[in-house]
């Protein structure tokens, strides 16, 4: 793809949306910390980020849909009018201009598609009560003219009006629903467009049709993008500068090729020991294949931090990343063929996998590959529409979530879903549900209590105010507890400062080196191939290449599809 | 069965044999029209039956006290309903779902006892007699039910309308598409007001004697369900079942006892089977859509975007 | 004086039956998000079954009072499987579940009503729309004289039995696995299935344990008031439950504790200071003025949503 030439260097009219100084705390987190950021007309930004950086919180901030604390959120209108939008109605500030999508997708699921796109032109539309009371005359014709132009802009985003615009639009294919809600926001006739990961769950193609639509807006309609997106690839490719938040603050603001080589946007991504094997490596990719190559063998990695880390924050004793060579324990978990759909998309579309016993198996991939898909459905949260699954002698795809939690296939989800309302120890009591040993129940948790100090001093605290890295120690002791034979950790990095994410992923190599099998989904790439022992990538539902995990390191087109190259 | 079949054959006699019976239905039509309304805005509020004791008392007192005619009288009683829709609606409208409707109910129940019991003009409780009553006035009722019927429907299709549909499927997304939702859903709210005020107005006139029994809780939960069976994708749902509900008890005379029985068991096979109500398009299978993040922002703080989130009625 | 001190009193031991029906709506709402509007009408069941055993069947008291208990138990099972269970399978918004229960107290109300003698459903109910009370010499009639006041055993013992069976209640949601787990579907249902918890049966065993708590109601409230009608559910507790658990918070078994005894002491003030007529409405202007200014109410947390 071939990035959109730059915007001439900005003179006063070209300002579109200035933030200054933004701020947004809750309950001790900082949320936004203190951003500046700048839009010009024209420009496609990109605003990227580890999760739980801030990137939705400050399009929040911009949107009205949560409250500025401090700083300045400035609307230029056309050169002489500047609007303030700070703490303003949702819908004023949408009235303005600002049209934005959801990351959670948010269409008008039971209206029809067409119905949806002609909702998105309320701001411009006048008020018809009495021309609607007659089937003809300006009524109609405002209808018709209506629903026009919402089929026009259907075809724009390319969708088919004629097959589908009298859907429902919940029954429309993910990837389409998701182009239905830029066509929705297109009928506002926006001055900046604010896209919250409108790519998440399409494949490559229509990643670049979602590409050339973006840049076709731009250049022929005056629109102005601001995305937050996880696609690196996408970013780089589509974006004329990029912000970068991490921990709520913008570390990194510039074109794609200074961004993608500025350490503290590599540490950010990948982690403190990348940052400083990278050194003067310049860009991500190299500063993976480093680190790559500081693991590859056995033992301890010749990284001079790894000592030092084994004695983490967590309080946990475990070296750092040692790692087994290849074991031929007995198979624990078989998967073939499995197919899971949600209505008529297929998230899963024929996935084969196993982990033996002793393993650490990595599921690594794209948001929306498919991941966490497959961990539901192997714990039961989920049905599968084919295939087998089996842990030992129970058929994971028939046994419902109380009889896999029982054979002990114990996972630690995504998000934690810590139980906020109930004691720490209560939650470490919850995750021995369905253990019938109450004895050895009651000194486990101790141990655990005691292994994680962070735990142990807060365990009659309710859950809820621990940090996000206790609250997934909180979550792995939890499972732990559960005596899993197979643990399952669904992006146990989700949210967590570098730091935190160092020590979380020792705790988990001082697991494997206990014994553990762990099969691990992450999102970070790099440390959960350098943690496991094989692994797998997921491509928009099927695996594309597996193999041992050094292997995996050391695969140019691994490196390119997830280190941003 | 007898009902049924003299309706068709004799349908003049029938009408002079069951002249109260249809003006019950005309009433309860109307009242089950004007919770349609909020419901179509997504908004589940059961305070018609105060609204409608407002539009019937001030009918009833403006007859006593002032004898203006009677057009006069039932617009006043639905126009102060609307009054009172307007001051309770605006803090009221900020809560959601569950506790929206139990708001609601309290109005309806401090309009019946604070009010109607307690002050001397309105006959402390033991209700008031009519002066001008016009036990034949139906038609009346059903012409006002037809135009009314009628230009609610032809409203759905308008911008009003529209952001009424927008705002019930999603609220957020509506606002987000410069939607005022606070203020469209007043006018909801304000509109029904005014129509169950017209429907006390016509049922006072109706009757000889109206008392605070007339506006109980029950009749609220009534109203509802003559809305939800008849289903509330078109105005003429909630008729059409208003008028099966009340004429239920003659079509089955025999079970005629077991009247409520029967509303209970229809109430929980529809809801169960059938949803959308007897007029209504069956919600099509839909994906379910999967956030491509559910958490990606940290688990601990989350952002008060409105202060209760207990899910909102669907349609 | 005496007369008001009596008249507070009275407050005490009805706001442990508001309270004790208020647990029950509160576990429901807590655990699964839904009103449940037949509870009114279990209350009622278990009056009525607790004097049908008594009155008409001649069983004694002491024997018939766990009877209608466990018959309300019985109908938080039915509750479940027909009003509850199918529309979760169908994943069908939480408006259908509301109306679901609202036509089974519907059905359970009118199916009592018409209890005649002579009718099949003579067994349970020969009285109509009528009010009837319990026989005299079901409970002792005796009573302390404490400063001046009377202190009638029965509602002293209502109070103690209340009490005791909050702290118990607390206990158990407090203290036991089978607590935890339920408090672990109220917040967060998925999380609950990651644990192994079954949901399902968590849902029943509260549906069973709030029906159980509403017939106790019942049979207490027939004790404590001469006053046993198929109406007593639809008139007495149902809206006033609504006002107790809007007060206390919805979803907190100690708000709804708390809100009883609120409401039941703003009652009975009322009573004194502005008369019978205004009594009535105070239970409705108290919810609407806490859901204006406080909708969580005083023990409730507030739900978030997430953009």
């Amino acid at each position: 793809m071939t990035p959109v030439p730059p915007v001439p260097p900005d003179t006063d009219d070209a300002v579109l949306l200035e933030l200054t100084g933004v701020r947004r705390h809750f309950g001790g987190v900082k949320a936004v910390d203190g951003v500046d950021l700048q839009v010009d007309r024209g420009e496609i930004v990109g605003l990227i980020g580890p999760n739980g950086a801030g990137k939705t919180t400050l399009v929040n901030l911009v949107t009205g849909h949560a409250r500025v604390d401090a700083g300045t959120i400035r609307l230029h209108r056309d050169a002489r009018d500047v609007v303030d939008l700070e703490n303003r109605p949702v819908h004023r500030v949408a009235g303005w201009g600002l049209a934005r999508t959801f990351q959670n997708l948010r269409l008008y699921g039971e209206l029809s598609v067409v119905d949806n796109v002609i909702i998105g032109m309320h701001a411009h539309r006048r008020s018809d009560v009495v021309s609607m009371m007659v089937p003809v005359g300006p009524g109609a014709r405002g209808r018709a003219e209506r629903a026009e132009r919402a089929r026009a802009l259907l075809a724009r985003v390319g969708l088919d009006p004629d097959r589908q615009g009298r859907q429902a639009a919940a029954t429309l294919a993910y990837g389409d629903q998701r182009r239905l809600e830029i066509a929705r926001a297109l009928a506002l006739q926006p001055r900046l467009l604010l896209l919250d990961e409108p790519a998440a769950g399409m494949n490559n193609a229509e990643k670049d049709r979602l590409a050339d639509l973006l840049r076709s807006l731009v250049a022929d309609d005056g629109l102005t993008v601001l995305l937050i997106e996880h696609d690196l690839r996408l970013v780089m490719g589509l974006c004329q500068r990029i912000a970068v938040m991490d921990f709520g603050r913008k570390i990194a603001d510039g074109p794609p090729q200074e961004v993608s080589a500025d350490p503290a946007v590599i540490a950010a991504y990948l982690g403190a020991r990348a940052a400083s094997a990278a050194g003067s490596a310049g860009d991500v990719a190299a500063a993976a294949a480093a680190v790559a190559r500081s693991s590859v063998g056995d033992a301890r990695s010749t990284d001079p931090e790894a000592g030092g880390a084994a004695e983490g924050g967590f309080g946990v004793a475990g070296p750092g990343t040692a790692r087994r060579s290849v074991s031929a324990g007995t198979t624990l978990l078989e998967v073939e063929d499995l197919h899971v759909a949600y209505g008529a998309i297929e998230a899963v579309r024929g996935v084969s996998l196993s982990v033996a016993e002793g393993e650490v198996v990595t599921l690594i991939g794209a948001n929306g590959a498919g991941k966490s898909t497959i961990l539901r459905t192997l714990s039961g949260l989920v049905r599968a529409s084919s295939g087998r699954a089996t842990f030992g002698a129970v058929d994971l795809l028939r046994a419902g979530a109380p009889a896999i939690v029982a054979a002990r296939l114990i996972q630690v989800p995504e998000g934690r879903e810590i139980l906020g309302t109930l004691t720490v120890e209560e939650n470490l009591q919850l995750g021995a549900w369905h253990r019938t040993d109450a004895a050895a129940v009651r000194t486990e948790i101790a141990q655990q209590l005691e292994r994680f100090p962070v735990l142990g001093q807060r365990r009659s605290l309710p859950a809820g105010q621990l940090s996000g890295g206790e609250q997934q120690v909180l979550a792995i002791a939890r499972g732990l507890l559960g005596r899993p034979r197979l643990l399952v950790l669904d992006e146990p990095s989700l949210g967590l400062a570098p730091r935190l994410v160092e020590e979380v992923f020792d705790l988990i190599a001082g697991l494997h080196t206990e014994g553990l099998t762990i099969l691990l989904v992450e999102q970070n790439a790099v440390r959960a191939l350098q943690l496991a022992t094989r692994g797998y990538v997921l491509e928009t539902g099927q695996v594309t290449v597996a193999g041992e995990a050094s292997e995996l390191l050391a695969n140019p087109r691994v490196q390119s599809a997830y280190l941003g190259t | 069965m007898r009902f049924l079949i003299d309706l068709f054959t004799h349908p003049s006699a029938w009408y002079s044999a069951h002249r109260l019976l249809v003006a019950q239905m005309g009433i309860n039509s109307l009242l089950a029209v004007s919770i349609w309304v909020t419901l179509y805005a997504g908004m589940l509020t059961l305070a018609n039956v105060g609204f409608m004791a407002i539009g019937g008392y001030t009918t009833v007192i403006m007859a006593i006290h002032l004898h203006t005619p009677l057009p006069l009288n039932i617009a006043c009683g639905a126009l102060l309903a609307g009054a009172v829709g307007v001051v309770i609606g605006l803090p009221v409208l900020r809560l959601k779902g569950v506790y929206l409707a139990i708001a609601t109910v309290g109005f309806g129940e401090v309009v019946r006892f604070g009010i109607i019991l307690n002050l001397g003009i309105t006959g402390k409780g033991q209700g008031l007699t009519n002066p001008v009553a016009d036990t034949n006035a139906i038609l009346p009722v059903w012409i006002v039910l037809g135009i009314l019927v009628a230009g609610l429907w032809r409203l759905t299709r308008s911008k009003l309308g529209q952001a009424w549909a927008a705002i019930r499927s999603n609220e957020l997304a509506a606002a987000s598409g410069a939607i005022d939702t606070a203020r469209y859903k007043l006018g909801a709210f304000v509109l029904g007001a005014v129509l169950a005020g017209l429907a006390g107005g016509l049922d006072a006139h109706l009757n000889f004697f109206i008392d605070p029994t007339e506006y109980a809780f029950n009749r609220a939960v009534l109203v509802l369900i003559f809305a939800f069976v008849g289903g509330i994708l078109v105005p003429a749902g909630p008729v059409l079942g208003a008028v099966l509900l009340t004429a239920l008890p003659e079509i089955f005379r025999s079970a005629n006892a077991y009247r409520d029985v029967l509303d209970g068991l229809i109430l929980m096979l529809i809801v169960v089977f059938r949803p959308q109500g007897l007029i209504g398009r069956r919600p099509d299978r839909h994906r379910r859509t999967r956030p491509a993040r559910p958490h990606a922002e940290p688990a601990t703080a989350s952002e008060p975007v409105s202060e209760l989130a207990t899910p909102e009625p669907g349609p | 004086m005496r007369y008001d001190a009596q008249q507070i009193l009275n407050g005490v031991f009805l706001g442990s039956i508001y309270a004790l029906f208020a647990v029950g709506y509160t576990l429901v709402f807590g655990v699964l998000d839904v009103l449940n509007l037949a509870h009114s009408a279990v209350f009622m069941l278990g009056a009525v079954l607790a004097y049908s055993l008594v009155a008409l069947h001649g069983t004694p008291f002491w024997i018939a009072a766990p009877i209608a208990i466990v018959g309300g138990g019985v109908m938080g099972v039915v509750i479940e499987f027909v009003c509850l269970r199918p529309l979760r399978r169908r994943d069908a918004p939480p408006i259908t579940a509301l109306i679901s229960t609202i036509g089974l107290a519907l059905v359970l109300v009118a199916l009592v009503e018409q209890g005649r003698p002579g009718r099949f459903i003579s067994w349970l109910w020969r009285d109509g729309a009528n009010s009837v009370s319990l026989p005299k010499g079901t409970v002792p009639d005796r009573a302390f004289h404490l400063a001046g006041l009377i202190v009638p055993e029965t509602k002293v013992a209502i109070l103690v039995l209340s009490l005791i069976l909050m702290v118990v209640l607390g206990a158990v949601i407090g203290r036991t696995n089978a607590g935890r787990a339920m408090r672990a579907v109220a917040e967060n249902p998925t999380a609950a299935r990651i644990l192994g918890i079954n949901v399902d049966r968590v849902i029943l065993t509260t549906l069973i344990a709030s029906s159980a708590l509403a017939a106790l109601s019942g049979v207490l409230y027939g004790v404590a008031i001469s006053d046993i009608s198929p109406y007593i559910g639809r008139d007495q507790v149902e809206l006033r439950g609504l006002a107790v658990i809007v007060l206390g918070g919805m979803g907190s078994v100690t708000g709804s504790i708390v809100g009883g005894y609120l409401l039941a002491l703003i009652e009975v003030i009322t009573l004194l200071t502005l008369g019978t007529n205004v009594r009535a409405a105070i239970a409705f202007a108290a919810l609407f003025v806490m859901l204006v200014i406080r909708p969580r109410g005083l023990f409730g947390t507030t739900a978030r949503e997430r953009v």
